[in-house]
C-alpha cells in the first residue's frame, strides 16, 4: 500500500513523515516519534488512554488515522512541560496523590487541559462529568477531580503557562 | 530515635509521580531493543480439544518470520505454585481446556508478517466435550479436565473447628442461604505484554509482575534454566490488583522465541487477549449456615463453597482458602466448618483478585444483618460482640496483635449515623456496612521475607536495594519513606533499585499485602543498621554518646547538645578512609508458623500481623428499573501507622471503585466457554460519574511489628466494600439476593419476590 505524506505540528514543532494509509495516530506517535506517553489500553475508543490534543480538542489517537490529522496541530502529554516546569496539571497531580499505575495518567491530565483551555474554573460536577470519558482503574476518581480544581484554582499560573 | 516522625506519616508526593505525569515512566509495551520482534500468539478456538499436530512449516517460510514455537519447543515442565498443583505447561501439547488457550506463536520484523505467518500455521484438534460449570463438572461422568483430578475436584479445603453440629443444634436460631458471584476481570488498564531478551546464555525479562523472584523463579523451572540466567527487570505496571501474581503464558512465550531467534522480542496482548487468555477472577457457589444465640453471639457457622477454577490449578489452595480466612480472622467463631471446593472447568484461568470471596463475604454479613433483625438486634452492635480484639486467637489459631476493628466500626458508624438509618430502611433506600480483616504477610516457604542492602554514597545519599514491586500501590515510595526517615536525609537523596532479580535479593513481593510489613520491614531495618555505623563514627568525632545522637536534614546531631553536629556526608567520606565504607544489610522474617499448609495443615499463624476495616455503603433503588444507585460511600481502615495517609485514602478510594461499585455492574458473561465482555464496551468499569461520595476514615492501631507501626494499605476495603454495597441492598429490600453482581435484573427479581410474599 502507498504510503501517504502528512505534515503536522507536534508539541509546537513541525513534523514531516510518511505513514501507511492505515496508520492510527497511537500508532505513529509511539512507534515512529517515541513519543510513548499515550497508552493503549483498549484500541477500541472505551477508555481514553490514548488521548491527546488535536486543534484543542482532547481525541482518542486509537481511533484517529494519522492521515486525517495532516495539517493539525497535536498536544500530547511530553509536550506539556514548558521550560523545564510543570504544567499546573501536572503538579497538581503529583501534590493531590491522584497518580497510582498511571497508565490513565497522560490521558486524564489532557482531557483535563482540554477542559481548562476552554473553561478555566469548571464547577466540581462539570469535572466529572468531563473525566468520565476516561477510564481510570486504580484511584476512584476522587484525587483526580480535587487535582483538576486545585490546578484550576492556580489560575494565574495556568494562564501564564499556556 | 527520637518519637517525632519528619517524613513517615506526612502526606508526601509519591516518588514515582513525577515519571508518570510527564509521560516518561516506561511500561512493558514502551520498550524498544534494536533487532527487537513482535510476536503474535496462536489461541485455542475450542473449549476442550486434543491437539492431534501442529504444523509451524509454513509459517517459518514467510520472509520476515525469525521464530516460530509451539509447546512441542518447550521442556516438557508443568507449572504449579505447589508440588500438588503442578499442572500447568503453559503452551499445552496433549490437549487445549479453554478458549483462547497459547497454543504457538511467531516473532517477526513487524506485525503483518506476524499475522500473517500465524494464519499459516496449522494446528489439528479432535474435539472433546466440555464443561463449564463447577456442579456439573463435580458430577460422576463429567468430561475430565485433568487425569490427576478425580470429578474435576482440583482442590479440597477441609477446615473443622470445634462441634459445628452440637452448636448449630443448640443454636437459638440457625439460617442457611446460598450465594453466587459471577468472576470478574482484574481490568487493570495496562493489557499484559512481555519483552524477553535472551543473549549470552542470560535471559532478561520485563512484564508487568507482582513479584520478580517469584516469576523469575517459575520461569527457570519452564525453561529448564539456572535460575541466576533468568533476569526479571524492574519496569513500570499498570495496575495488579492480584491479576500480575503468577506466571504467565505469554512469559513462556516471549522466553522460547527470544531464545530461538536470538533476539529481543515483545509481546503486547490486546485488551481481549488479556481478558480471554491471562488471569481471571473465580466464579462461586456459597451455602453459608450459621448458627447465633439470642443475643447475636454466633455460635456456629457451616460453609461450603465452590469456586470456578477454570481450566488449571493457579494458586489454588490459596484461591480456596482466602476467602475464609479474612472472614474467620475478623470474626470469633467457637465452631467452625468450612469445605472449599475448586472444581475445574473449560474456562479461562482463574487467580487471587484484592476482593476475592465476593459472594462469601457478602452472603454472610447480609445473612448476618438479617439475622440480626429477626433476634430484635442491630447490625453494628452484632459486628462489635463478634469482632476480634487484640489478643485473641482466630478459629484456625492466629494470634490477633493489634486490632482496630471495633475502632472502624464505631468511626464509620457514627459518621453515617448507622444506627439510626438502618431501622428505618425503605424500600428504594438502605445502608449495609460490610467488615473483614487482612493478613499482612502470609507463609511462602523461604520466599516469606525479604531481604534489603544500603550504602551510602561520598555526597551523602544512600541507595537501597530491595526485592519490592510496585504496581501502581505506591510501594516504591513507601520504602523511600521509610528509608528516609531512617537515615535523615530527604527523600530525594534516597536512590532506588528494586524488584530487579538479578541485583536484588529474595522478597516475597506484592503478595498477601507484604510489601510494607515485611519489604518495607526490611529496608527500615538495613537502614538502621547503616544509620548505627554513622552514629558511631559521629560518636567519635563529636565527642558525645552515639545514643544522644539523631540525623535529620542530612546532618546527625546531639539531642542534648544541638550545636554539637555534621554533615552526614562527612562521615560518609570519614568511613571512606577507614577503609570501612557505610553499606548494611537487613532483613525482616514475619513471625508466621512456616508449618503451615493450606490443605494438609490449615492451622497456626497465619500472618506477620492483620489489618481491619469497616466499610458502609448506602444506596438508593429505582424500584421500575432495579438500577441502584450509591450516594455516599464511608470507610474506616485500621493500616496501622499509615506511611503515607495520601496513598493510603488512595487506596480506599480505588478499593470502593472497583470493589464497591463493582458490585452493582461488574462481572464476566459466559457462552460455552467463549468470555462475552472480554473488552471495555462490553464489561462495564465504574467512571468518574459512577462515583458515590466519598469518606475515608484512617484508623491507626500501630503495630507493634510493623515498620513504624504500619501494616497495609487499603485491602480490607476492596474485600468488604462489596459487602456493604450487598447490605445496604439487603436493608433496603428486606431480602436475600442469590445472585451477584446486583445488576438491575436481579434486583427486579428481589423485589418482585418480596412482593409475591408479602400478599
Ligand atoms: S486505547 Fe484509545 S480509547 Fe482506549
Ligand atoms: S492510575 Fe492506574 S489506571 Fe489510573
Amino acid at each position: 500500500m502507498k504510503a501517504v505524506k502528512v505534515n503536522f505540528r507536534i508539541n509546537d514543532e513541525p513534523v514531516a513523515l510518511e505513514v501507511k494509509p492505515y496508520e492510527t495516530l497511537l500508532e505513529t506517535l509511539r512507534e515512529r516519534l517515541d513519543l510513548i506517553g499515550g497508552k493503549e489500553a483498549c484500541g477500541l475508543g472505551s477508555c481514553g488512554a490514548c488521548t491527546v490534543i488535536v486543534d484543542g480538542i482532547p481525541l482518542r489517537s486509537c481511533l484517529v488515522l494519522t492521515p486525517e490529522v495532516d495539517g493539525a496541530s497535536i498536544t500530547t502529554i511530553e509536550g506539556l512541560a514548558r521550560n523545564g516546569r510543570l504544567h499546573p496539571l501536572q503538579e497538581s497531580f503529583m501534590e493531590k496523590g491522584a497518580v497510582q499505575c498511571g497508565f490513565c495518567t497522560s490521558g486524564m491530565i489532557l482531557t483535563a487541559k482540554a477542559l481548562l483551555d476552554r473553561n478555566p474554573r469548571p464547577a466540581r460536577k462539570e469535572v466529572v462529568k468531563t473525566i468520565s470519558s476516561n477510564i481510570c482503574r486504580c484511584t476512584g476518581y476522587k484525587k483526580i477531580v480535587d487535582a483538576v480544581l486545585d490546578a484550576s484554582l492556580k489560575n494565574k499560573a495556568y494562564h501564564i503557562n499556556n | 530515635m527520637s518519637d517525632d516522625l519528619n517524613i513517615v506519616g506526612k502526606r508526601v508526593v509519591r516518588s514515582d509521580t513525577l515519571a508518570k505525569v510527564t509521560g516518561q515512566a516506561r511500561y512493558t509495551a514502551d520498550l524498544k531493543f534494536p533487532n527487537m520482534l513482535t510476536a503474535k500468539v496462536l489461541r485455542s478456538p475450542f473449549p476442550h480439544a486434543r491437539i492431534l499436530g501442529i504444523d509451524l512449516s509454513r509459517a517459518l517460510k514467510v520472509p520476515g518470520v525469525k521464530a516460530a514455537i509451539s509447546g512441542f519447543d518447550a521442556y516438557g515442565v508443568k507449572w504449579g505454585v505447589f508440588r500438588y498443583t503442578q499442572d500447568h505447561a503453559m503452551l499445552p501439547t496433549d490437549k487445549v481446556r479453554y478458549v483462547g488457550e497459547d497454543v504457538a506463536a511467531v516473532a517477526a520484523v513487524d506485525e503483518e508478517t506476524a499475522l500473517e505467518a500465524l494464519s499459516l500455521i496449522k494446528v489439528d484438534y479432535e474435539p472433546l466435550p466440555a464443561v463449564f460449570d463447577p456442579e456439573e463438572a463435580m458430577q460422576e461422568g463429567a468430561p475430565q479436565i485433568h487425569e490427576a483430578y478425580q470429578n474435576n475436584i482440583n482442590i479440597h479445603v477441609h477446615i473443622d473447628v470445634g462441634d459445628v453440629d452440637r452448636a448449630m443444634a443448640e443454636a437459638f436460631l440457625v439460617r442457611e442461604d446460598t450465594f453466587k458471584a459471577a468472576g470478574e476481570a482484574y481490568a487493570m488498564m495496562e493489557p499484559y505484554a512481555v519483552v524477553a531478551s535472551y543473549a549470552n546464555g542470560f535471559l532478561e525479562l520485563w512484564m508487568p509482575n507482582a513479584g520478580p523472584h517469584v516469576r523469575a523463579k517459575a520461569l527457570s523451572n519452564l525453561l529448564k534454566m539456572p535460575l541466576n540466567r533468568v533476569r526479571v527487570r524492574h519496569i513500570y505496571s499498570g495496575g495488579a490488583f492480584g491479576g500480575r501474581s503468577e506466571v504467565s503464558p505469554g512469559d513462556l512465550v516471549a522466553s522460547l522465541l527470544s531464545i530461538k531467534a536470538g533476539r529481543p522480542v515483545k509481546l503486547v496482548l490486546s485488551r481481549e487477549e488479556n481478558a480471554t487468555s491471562t488471569r481471571q477472577i473465580h466464579d462461586m457457589i456459597a451455602t453459608v449456615k450459621t448458627g447465633m444465640s439470642r443475643d447475636g453471639t454466633i455460635v456456629a457457622k457451616d460453609y461450603r463453597v465452590i469456586y470456578d477454577g477454570g481450566a488449571y490449578s493457579s494458586t489454588g489452595p490459596i484461591a480456596t482458602s482466602i476467602p475464609f480466612y479474612v472472614y474467620e480472622e475478623c470474626y470469633r467463631f467457637p465452631n467452625v466448618r468450612y469445605n472449599g471446593y475448586r472444581v475445574l472447568t473449560n474456562k479461562g484461568i482463574r487467580g487471587m483478585y484484592g476482593c476475592h470471596g465476593r459472594a462469601f463475604l457478602a452472603g454472610n454479613e447480609s445473612q448476618m444483618d438479617l439475622m440480626a433483625k429477626e433476634l430484635g438486634l442491630d447490625p453494628v452492635d452484632v459486628r462489635l460482640k463478634n469482632g476480634l480484639s487484640s489478643g485473641e486467637m482466630t478459629a484456625t489459631k492466629s494470634l490477633i496483635t493489634s486490632c482496630g476493628l471495633a475502632q472502624t466500626i464505631a468511626r464509620a458508624s457514627e459518621s453515617t449515623h448507622f444506627k439510626e438509618k438502618w431501622p428505618k430502611a425503605k424500600r428504594g433506600k438502605g445502608i449495609g456496612m460490610g467488615c473483614i480483616a487482612i493478613m499482612c504477610g502470609f507463609p511462602m516457604g523461604f520466599r516469606s521475607g525479604s531481604a534489603c542492602y544500603v550504602k551510602m554514597n561520598d555526597d551523602g545519599q544512600a541507595t537501597i536495594v530491595t526485592g519490592v514491586v510496585d504496581n501502581g500501590q505506591g510501594n516504591e515510595s513507601v520504602v523511600i519513606q521509610v528509608a528516609s526517615e531512617v537515615l535523615g536525609i530527604p527523600m530525594e537523596d534516597i536512590n532506588l533499585i528494586n524488584a530487579d532479580t538479578e541485583a536484588t535479593n529474595l522478597d516475597p513481593g506484592a503478595y498477601s499485602q507484604a510489601a510494607t510489613f515485611v519489604g518495607a520491614n526490611a529496608v527500615r531495618v538495613a537502614c538502621e543498621n547503616a544509620r548505627r555505623k554513622i552514629t558511631a563514627i559521629a560518636a567519635e568525632k563529636l565527642g558525645v554518646p552515639a545514643e544522644d545522637l539523631d540525623l535529620k536534614d542530612r546532618m546527625v546531631f546531639s539531642m542534648t547538645t544541638p550545636d554539637k553536629k555534621m554533615p552526614v556526608r562527612w562521615i560518609v567520606r570519614e568511613a571512606f578512609f577507614r577503609g570501612d565504607p557505610i553499606a548494611a544489610t537487613g532483613s525482616y522474617f514475619p513471625k508466621i508458623d512456616i508449618e503451615r499448609e493450606w490443605v494438609s495443615r490449615p492451622w497456626g499463624q497465619m500472618a506477620g500481623t492483620f489489618s481491619f476495616g469497616t466499610s458502609v455503603a448506602e444506596v438508593r433503588i429505582d424500584s421500575h428499573t432495579g438500577r441502584i444507585t450509591v450516594p455516599r460511600f464511608t470507610a474506616a481502615h485500621d493500616c496501622g501507622r499509615p506511611i503515607n495517609p495520601m496513598a493510603v485514602e488512595g487506596q480506599m478510594e480505588g478499593s470502593i471503585q472497583q470493589a464497591g461499585i463493582a458490585a452493582i455492574m461488574e462481572g464476566n458473561l459466559w457462552d460455552h466457554g467463549f468470555l462475552l465482555n472480554p473488552d471495555l464496551l462490553e464489561y462495564k468499569v465504574p467512571l468518574a460519574c459512577d462515583m458515590p461520595e466519598i469518606d475515608t476514615i484512617i484508623i491507626s492501631s500501630m503495630d507493634p511489628e510493623g515498620p513504624f507501626g504500619a501494616k497495609e494499605g487499603g485491602l480490607t476495603i476492596r474485600m468488604n466494600a462489596y459487602s456493604a454495597i450487598a447490605c445496604a441492598v439487603t436493608n433496603a429490600t428486606d431480602a436475600l439476593f442469590t445472585e451477584l453482581p446486583l445488576t438491575p435484573d436481579r434486583v427486579l427479581t428481589i423485589l418482585e419476590r418480596k412482593k409475591g410474599v408479602k400478599k
